[in-house]
């Protein structure tokens, strides 16, 4: 299945405004971010602590919709889908 | 009532919301948090609109390095408390509003005093434990948060009315870890611009706000996109 990834502020830098990956079926939000994090290490170093675990102030959204980043990473992903995930800015 | 002078200063935004919302914006008493990059933008939109009584808090004094985007300060105010420059440059642009610096810290004991008779909440700091510390104000009081972030080319804004949108807390649970961002003043511009417009379609009741939706801005790619969130059954803050 095909699955869009939209990133956004410094990710962006990273991985680009948008990229389509084919994945497998049910596969899900949290199997995806690691695949782009062995993909992509400077993605696995900005997005993820040393324990491995996603940096828990990520948003995560799907099909521009912002989901739960503790408890939705088991989420699968459907044919179609868009996730994009945002570091978000605190400057002013 | 607007004074003669006043119908004449505003004469190009009464023909946008007439002089009924002018004298909304009149009656309006807004509090800035901060007077830095976003602070400089929304402080003087706000006070060349003619919000009726503007206070602006910010602790620091003005650093050369703050100049490249902090349009509140001059040169000559290098080594000044922010509020206080603020407050000569606001009143030099709008004599006809009442500005109020308060050169003070926000927190947990001072937020009640500040807030003291407000009626919105411009968010203009660069830190997530006081943006907090604003949401939880905005929600107890039930008055409007409008928040915006900047970092380089990237911002976000999103506008937060307690009871019917979700919070900052919704939001963004946890806060980015602090850091010294990099600033570029455009991007002050637009993000702040953008908190303005909404303060201003608010107060005087016209168009669709940002209510439930977060707007992001890529200044590097020069593209707007938006997200929607809706408030979390079990946010630490707003839930009932």
């Amino acid at each position: 299945m095909l699955v869009k990834v939209l990133a956004f502020a410094g990710f962006r830098e990273i991985l680009g405004k948008e990229r389509e990956l084919s994945l497998n079926e049910s596969v899900t939000v949290k199997e995806l971010l690691a695949e782009l994090a062995v993909a992509t290490p400077r993605f696995k170093e900005a997005a993820f602590d040393e324990s491995g675990a996603l940096r828990d102030y990520v948003l995560l959204m799907i099909n521009r919709k912002l989901i739960d980043s503790r408890q939705d990473l088991s989420r699968p992903l459907q044919e179609g889908d868009e996730l994009a995930i945002f570091p978000p800015l605190a400057g002013g | 009532m607007l004074s003669d002078s006043e119908k004449k200063r505003y004469s190009r935004q009464i023909r946008l919301f007439g002089e009924d919302g002018q004298e909304k914006l009149k009656r309006t008493r807004v509090f800035i948090a901060g007077a830095g990059g976003l602070g400089s933008v929304i402080s003087i939109y706000m006070a060349a609109a003619g919000f009726g009584k503007i206070r602006i808090c910010d602790c620091d004094a003005v650093e050369l390095s703050n100049l490249n985007r902090q349009i509140l300060h001059a040169n000559a105010d290098v080594s000044r408390p922010k509020a206080l420059s603020a407050y000569e440059t606001l009143t030099g642009i709008n004599p006809e509003i009442e500005v109020e610096a308060e050169v003070q810290t926000i927190s947990e004991d001072n937020i009640d005093q500040l807030l003291l008779g407000s009626d919105l909440i411009m968010d203009a700091m660069d830190n997530f434990p006081v943006r907090y510390l604003l949401n939880r104000a905005a929600l107890k009081r039930k008055i409007p948060l409008f928040h915006g972030a900047i970092s380089g080319y990237q911002g976000q804004a999103t506008t937060i009315i307690p009871g019917k949108t979700a919070c900052l807390s919704c939001i963004f649970p946890r806060a980015p870890p602090a850091a010294t961002f990099p600033a570029l003043g455009s991007t002050c511009g637009i993000i702040g611009s953008i908190q303005v417009t909404e303060a201003v379609k608010y107060v005087t009741g016209t168009g669709k706000l940002l209510e439930n939706r977060l707007l992001l801005w890529d200044g590097l790619n020069a593209c707007l996109d938006e997200m929607a969130c809706e408030r979390n059954s079990v946010c630490r803050d707003c839930s009932e």
